[in-house]
C-alpha cells in the first residue's frame, strides 16, 4: 500500500476510534434535538394556567375596555385566555389599604401580577406594576402594550375618531423578499434566508478552526512524543503531512455527515410535524435552500478545511509543546475571523468589486464565496476560477508546510520565531 | 563491499559547523561503531544517513546507491530520542511501523506476534504502549526497528537507559541479526561495550573523524604499552614520575602509560613494595583510554 494511504489509514482511525469521537458525534445530535424541541416544550410548560392580574382602576372607565382587550387577543396557541382579570377595589382614598392587602395576595400566590391604573393615566402615560417577578420582561412587555393599546383606543373614541378606522389607516406596509436567480424570482423570506446563510457560514468558521486545531494538536503531539523521527526514516515530509491532514479530514468528514444527517432528518420532520399541529406554520415562508447553495457548502468547506488544515499543520510544525498552541493558533485563526466578519459586509452587497477580489483570496474564500453564492448568483467564471485558486493554495500550502514541518519537526528547545520559519520554507 | 560509505560530507546548522568534512566506510557484515563525546555529530550524521537532514555538502552511499527515499526501507532506525504512540495498541503500533517500511499488512502482523513473542511480551500485544513499563516500551520500540528484516541496522545509542538484562538481551539479538547478515551501525559512549561488540568504529569529535578503522587497527597504532593492574594497599609509587608517566586509577583497578624509559618489570619491582598486586598485565590501551585521550581538551589532566 502507498505511505500516504498507511498514514492516512492510522490517523482517521485512531481518531475514530476514541470515546471522545464517539460521544462528539453522538452527543451531538441529541443536543441539536433537545435545542430545538426543549424550548417549545418549555413555553408550553410555563404558559400553561393562566395568570390572574387585579387590576386597581383609579379612572373607573378602563376595565371593561381591558376585559374585551383580553378576550380578544390576549390568548395561547390552544385558545385558552392568557390573563383573568380580576376587578379590585378602586377608592383613591383607600389606595394604601388597597395595594398592602393586594401585596400579600400576591405573596400567598393568589394573585401574579397586580396592576395600578392611575386617574391622571391619560396626561402622564404611567401605569403602575407590581408582581414578585418584574424581570418577566415578556409579561410585561404584553401588559404593557394591553394597557397603552386600550389607552389609545379610549383617548381616539373620546376625540371622535373612529379606532377602527384609525388602525386600518395606520396599517404598517410590509415588503415580501423575492430572489432572483437563474429561473427567474421566488419568493423568500428575506430574514430567514440571512439567517440561515449566517447560520452556514458560522458553521464553516467553527469547523475550521476545530478541525484545525486538531491537525495542529495531532503535529505537536506526534514532535513532542518524538514519534516523528521514526516515521521521517520512513517516510517523506509531505507523506506525513498528508497522512495527517487526509486522516483528520476523513474522520471529520464522518462525524460532519453524521450531523449533516441528523440535520436533514431533524428538519424535515420537525416541519412536517410543525404543518401537523398549527395552521400558522403553514404559511411559514420556508427558505428554500437550492441544491446549489447546498453544494458550494459542501465544496467550500471541504476547501477551506485543507487550507487551513495546512496553515495549522504549518503552525504546528513550528510548536513543541501543547502550551505553544495557544500562541501559534492566532496566525491561522486570523484570517478565518476576518471572514467570518467580512461575510456581514458581503451580504449587504455581494456583486461589489469588493465581495469579489476578497472572495477570490483562498484564504477568505470558504466563507466569502460561499456567502455570496447562496445570497446571490455568482457568476460560473467566478465559481471556477475561485475553485482553481483554492486547489493552487492548498497545493502550495502543504508544500510550504512540509518544508517547515521537515526542519522544525527536529527542532526541539527554543521556539522559532515566526521569521525564522519563514526562512526555513527558503531553504533546506 | 561497503554498506555505507560516507565521503566529505559537512553540515551546518545556522552558527554551528555539526558535522566537518566527516568520511568513514562500513563494510557489510560489520558491527560497526560510531563513539564520541555528547554533541560530537553523531545523531546528526546518523540523521544525514536517514535522509532526516540533508548535508550540505558531500556524498553519501548506502547500498553502493546513492541516497534515495526507497533505500530507507531497507534500513532499521532506532532513534536516540524514543516515541512511540502511546494510545496505541501494542500491536497495532508495531504492524503500523512494519507496514510504512513496505511490508504487506498480514505480513507485518505476523513477524510483530513472532518478535512480541521472543521479547516477552506475548501478554501485552492488546494492551495500549502507555500501559508498558518503561523498559518494555524500550523492548517495542526495537521491535519497530528490525519488524521488516533490515539489511543495514542504524541504532543511536541503544543501550542508554536500559537494565542490564535488557542490555544482554538486546545484544544476544544483535548478534542474532549479524549472523543472518545484517550489518550494524551503532552510535555509544560506552566503550566496554564497543570493544566486546564492535569490528571497527568512527570516533567523531566536534564533527570530526579522528580516529577510524578496524579496532584491531585502531589500538594497534596506540602500542600495546599500557599496564593494567589490581591491587590492594596504597599506590604511592604512581607519583614517581621517572617510572610513571600517566595512570588512570579506580582504588582497587588501575591503568599505567610507564614513564619513557620505565620497563615493566621495573615498576612491578616497585609496586610490590607499596600494595599487595594480585593482578599485573601488559596489554593494548583501553578504547576508554584512547577516548578521552583523544577527545579530552590539550593541557587537562595526564
Amino acid at each position: 500500500m502507498n505511505k500516504s494511504l498507511i498514514l492516512i489509514k492510522r490517523e482517521c482511525l485512531t481518531r475514530v476510534r476514541t470515546k471522545g469521537f464517539l460521544i462528539g458525534t453522538l452527543l451531538a445530535p441529541v443536543l441539536m434535538l433537545l435545542m430545538t424541541v426543549l424550548p417549545g416544550l418549555l413555553m408550553n410548560v410555563v404558559s400553561e394556567g393562566e395568570q390572574t392580574i387585579a387590576v386597581v382602576d383609579l379612572t373607573g372607565r378602563l376595565m371593561p375596555a381591558l376585559e374585551t382587550y383580553v378576550s380578544d387577543t390576549k390568548k395561547d396557541v390552544q385558545g385558552k385566555p392568557l390573563y383573568k382579570l380580576v376587578p379590585a377595589e378602586s377608592n383613591p382614598r383607600v389606595l394604601d389599604t388597597t395595594k398592602i392587602h393586594l401585596n400579600r395576595q400576591v405573596r400567598q400566590g393568589r394573585l401574579n401580577v397586580f396592576l395600578v391604573l392611575p386617574g391622571d393615566i391619560f396626561e402622564t402615560n404611567r401605569f403602575e406594576l407590581y408582581a414578585k417577578n418584574t424581570g418577566n420582561f415578556q409579561v410585561n412587555e404584553s401588559l404593557n402594550d394591553m394597557v397603552s393599546a386600550v389607552v389609545s383606543k379610549i383617548r381616539l373614541s373620546e376625540s371622535g375618531l373612529d379606532p377602527e378606522l384609525v388602525k386600518r389607516l395606520n396599517k404598517r406596509v410590509r415588503a415580501s423578499t423575492f430572489k432572483i436567480g437563474e429561473n427567474g424570482a421566488k419568493e423568500e423570506s428575506g430574514e430567514l434566508t440571512f439567517a440561515l446563510n449566517y447560520m452556514l457560514g458560522l458553521f464553516i468558521y467553527m469547523a475550521l478552526i476545530f478541525y484545525g486545531m486538531f491537525v495542529m494538536r495531532g503535529v505537536i503531539e506526534d514532535k513532542s512524543s518524538r514519534v516523528i523521527e521514526i516515521l521521517l526514516s520512513s517516510a517523506r515530509p509531505r507523506q506525513i503531512m498528508t497522512g495527517k491532514i487526509f486522516g483528520i479530514g476523513l474522520a471529520g468528514l464522518i462525524q460532519i455527515g453524521v450531523w449533516g444527517l441528523c440535520i436533514i432528518l431533524l428538519t424535515t420532520y420537525g416541519l412536517v410535524m410543525a404543518k401537523q399541529f398549527s395552521p400558522a406554520a403553514q404559511n411559514l415562508p420556508i427558505p428554500s435552500i437550492s441544491v446549489w447553495v447546498v453544494l458550494s457548502f459542501i465544496l467550500f468547506f471541504i476547501l477551506g478545511y485543507f487550507i487551513y488544515a495546512a496553515v495549522y499543520a504549518a503552525m504546528g510544525s513550528i510548536g513543541n509543546s501543547e502550551s505553544d498552541m495557544q500562541n501559534l493558533q492566532w496566525p491561522a485563526m486570523a484570517p478565518i475571523l476576518m471572514s467570518f466578519f467580512l461575510m456581514f459586509a458581503i451580504q449587504k452587497n455581494p456583486d461589489g468589486p469588493l465581495a469579489t477580489v476578497l472572495s477570490l483570496i483562498p484564504l477568505f474564500s470558504p466563507i466569502l464565496m460561499f456567502t455570496r453564492i447562496s445570497a446571490h448568483a455568482v457568476p460560473l467564471w467566478q465559481v471556477l476560477l475561485c475553485i482553481g485558486l483554492c486547489l493552487l493554495a492548498i497545493a502550495g500550502l502543504i508544500w510550504i508546510s512540509a518544508r517547515i514541518f521537515r526542519i522544525g519537526i527536529l527542532m526541539v528547545g527554543k521556539r522559532p520565531t515566526l521569521p525564522e520559519a519563514l526562512k526555513w520554507i527558503r531553504k533546506t | 563491499m561497503n554498506i555505507l560509505s560516507i565521503h566529505r560530507v559537512n553540515k551546518s546548522f545556522e552558527a554551528i559547523h555539526a558535522v566537518r568534512d566527516l568520511s568513514f566506510d562500513v563494510e557489510k557484515g560489520q558491527t560497526f561503531g560510531l563513539l564520541g563525546p555528547n554533541g560530537a555529530g553523531k545523531t546528526t550524521t546518523i540523521r544525514m544517513v536517514m535522509q532526516i537532514l540533508l548535508p550540505d555538502s558531500g556524498d553519501i552511499q548506502i547500498f553502493g546507491k546513492k541516497l534515495e527515499p526507497a533505500l530507507t526501507d531497507r534500513i532499521g532506525y532506532l532513534p536516540e530520542e524514543r516515541g512511540l504512540y502511546r494510545k496505541m495498541k501494542v500491536l497495532d503500533a508495531v504492524a503500523f511501523f512494519g507496514e510504512l517500511k513496505g511490508m504487506p499488512r498480514t505480513r507485518a502482523l505476523e513477524e510483530s506476534r513472532r518478535w512480541l513473542k521472543k521479547l516477552d511480551l506475548t501478554e501485552w500485544t492488546d494492551r495500549k504502549l502507555e500501559e508498558l513499563s518503561k523498559g518494555m516500551q524500550q523492548k517495542v520500540q526495537f521491535i519497530c526497528t528490525v519488524l521488516h528484516g533490515p539489511e543495514l541496522l542504524v541504532l543511536d545509542e541503544p543501550f542508554s537507559g536500559l537494565d542490564p538484562v535488557n542490555v544482554n538481551m538486546l545484544k544476544d539479538v544483535m548478534l542474532e541479526l549479524k549472523q543472518d547478515g545484517a550489518t550494524i551501525i551503532f552510535s555509544t559512549h560506552q566503550m566496554e561495550q564497543v570493544e566486546r561488540l564492535c569490528d571497527a568504529i568512527c570516533l567523531i569529535h566536534r564533527g570530526e573523524n579522528v580516529l577510524s578503522g578496524s579496532l584491531s587497527a585502531v589500538k594497534g597504532k596506540f602500542g600495546k604499552n599500557r599496564i593494567q593492574m589490581r591491587y590492594d594497599g596504597a599506590a604511592t609509587f604512581l607519583k614517581d614520575r621517572n617510572l610513571v608517566s600517566g595512570f588512570d586509577d579506580y582504588g582497587k583497578y588501575v591503568e599505567i602509560r610507564p614513564a619513557a624509559n620505565a620497563t615493566p618489570q621495573e615498576i612491578l619491582k616497585r609496586a610490590v613494595r607499596d600494595v599487595n598486586v594480585t593482578h599485573f598485565e601488559i596489554a593494548e590501551p583501553s578504547l576508554n583510554e584512547i577516548f578521552i585521550q583523544l577527545v579530552q581538551p590539550k593541557g587537562g589532566k595526564p
